[in-house]
């Protein structure tokens, strides 16, 4: 191979490493982020600078590719589950129960969407619940049942969609703050798996 | 637009060494005096990597076709409030959005002049909220617990562009800087079940959004 051929295949092998090294590692932080622009709190993953007019590159990237209009998480968090507790990934076919104890901030909402953040079309036409619309147990615990089926008490559909992501929104300036500091939460909603079909 | 990254510089550069350094170390195991021939293409291609994902994570917001502002531009007429129905799978506004709230939407354009917004912002969960065209929540009132607000303010551009609009002085006005001229109101109210939806949405009504004319 003549020495132009060699210069010119290590050129081609240089670009193409580093447009594909690159793009992956650029298009990984955006969507899926990392510790430097989310939060994780067990399943629940937040983008901390989320909203904010002086957030990080990555944060504005990923709340620009997915078309979100979140509120200044100074005052406002989102947090989305991909997995339950245990980390098996949130799926329709099984069912879940969604425990908060202790959990009050002084708004939140829970809804549940398909992979895509599409809302799952179910026969009951419900999608979320609050803090206002969720009903508590005696022992003051709120549990919401995520199931594909009718269940008693709070039951959020989870339609037929196959992945299903939750998102907790948490409206709670002093509660955000909290978290920004550094410290976690002091309770964040469990998902525990109840069966599977 | 630089100035977020040089604030996750140092971070980033620690994470980013210790990456480097454990994939050298792996290399090394692996395929022992490679990287002693090949350094200077290692170096090029880590330099060159870092130089793609920069440029494509500063682009992104630029180039994306999907993000927010777009998606409602067609809904709204500009510079009118808006009470958006509520929100069903096949009425999506926008993904992810919160599915239990009732939304009211102003896109505002401010090349005729400021904007003047009133709301209510009633109870814990409510918010009344200023974007940017690329998301940026640059001012919020949130609602607190059972304690109703009744806000006025005045939107009017800031920087460059504030030469180019007189500002008009106001007394019972606050006067909210807008980074850019157009972008969007959002008012919205939690949906606390069908006995709740009608006030909710009459409250929403009373939002206005109407420019002030030169």
């Amino acid at each position: 191979m003549s020495l132009f051929r060699k210069v010119l295949f290590k050129i081609a092998v240089l670009i193409a490493l580093a447009l594909g090294g690159g793009l992956t590692t650029a298009w990984y932080m955006i969507e899926a982020g990392s510790r430097l622009s989310t939060r994780t709190f067990g399943p629940w993953v937040t983008w901390a600078a989320a909203g904010r007019p002086d957030a990080d590159p990555y944060t504005r990237a990923h709340t620009a590719r997915n078309g979100l209009l979140p509120l200044s998480s100074t005052l406002e968090l989102t947090f989305r589950a991909r997995t339950d507790s245990n980390s098996g990934r949130l799926s329709s076919a099984c069912d879940y129960a969604v425990v908060m104890d202790e959990f009050e901030p002084a708004w939140w909402g829970l809804a549940v969407f398909d992979g895509q953040g599409r809302l799952i079309a179910n026969a009951a036409d419900r999608h979320a619940f609050s803090s206002s619309t969720a009903m508590r147990e005696p022992d003051g615990r709120t549990v919401i049942a995520l199931a594909r089926d009718a269940r008693p008490g709070n039951w959020l559909p989870g339609g037929r969609s196959n992945r299903i992501i939750l998102v907790l929104t948490v409206q709670d300036a002093a509660w955000a703050a909290g978290v920004h500091s550094g410290g976690a939460p002091k309770s964040m909603p469990e998902i525990l798996r109840t069966g599977c079909r | 637009m630089i100035r977020p990254y040089l604030q996750l510089s140092k971070r980033l550069l620690s994470q980013l060494l210790k990456q480097l350094l454990a994939l050298i170390a792996i290399v090394r195991l692996l395929f022992p005096g490679w990287l002693r021939r090949r350094w200077q293409l290692v170096v090029a291609s880590v330099l060159l990597i870092g130089i793609v994902h920069i440029c494509a994570t500063l682009a992104a917001p630029v180039f994306s076709s999907g993000h927010a502002y777009q998606l409602l531009r067609d809904k709204l007429p500009p510079n009118r409030m808006v009470v958006l129905p509520p929100q069903a799978p096949a009425r999506q506004l926008l993904p992810y959005l919160p599915p239990d709230m009732l939304y009211a939407m102003c896109r505002y354009d401010l090349t005729g002049g400021p904007v003047a917004v009133t709301a209510v912002v009633a109870d814990a969960g409510w918010a009344l909220s200023l974007h940017s065209p690329r998301g940026g929540n640059y001012y919020v009132l949130p609602g607190q617990q059972q304690r109703r607000t009744e806000v006025s303010l005045l939107v009017v551009p800031s920087g460059p562009d504030a030469a180019l609009i007189p500002r008009r002085e106001s007394p019972t006005d606050s006067h909210i800087a807008s980074p850019t001229l157009e972008g969007l109101i959002v008012v919205r109210g939690p949906l606390r079940g069908l006995a709740w939806a009608a006030e909710t949405e009459a409250t929403l009504r009373r939002a206005t959004c109407t420019q002030v004319k030169r």
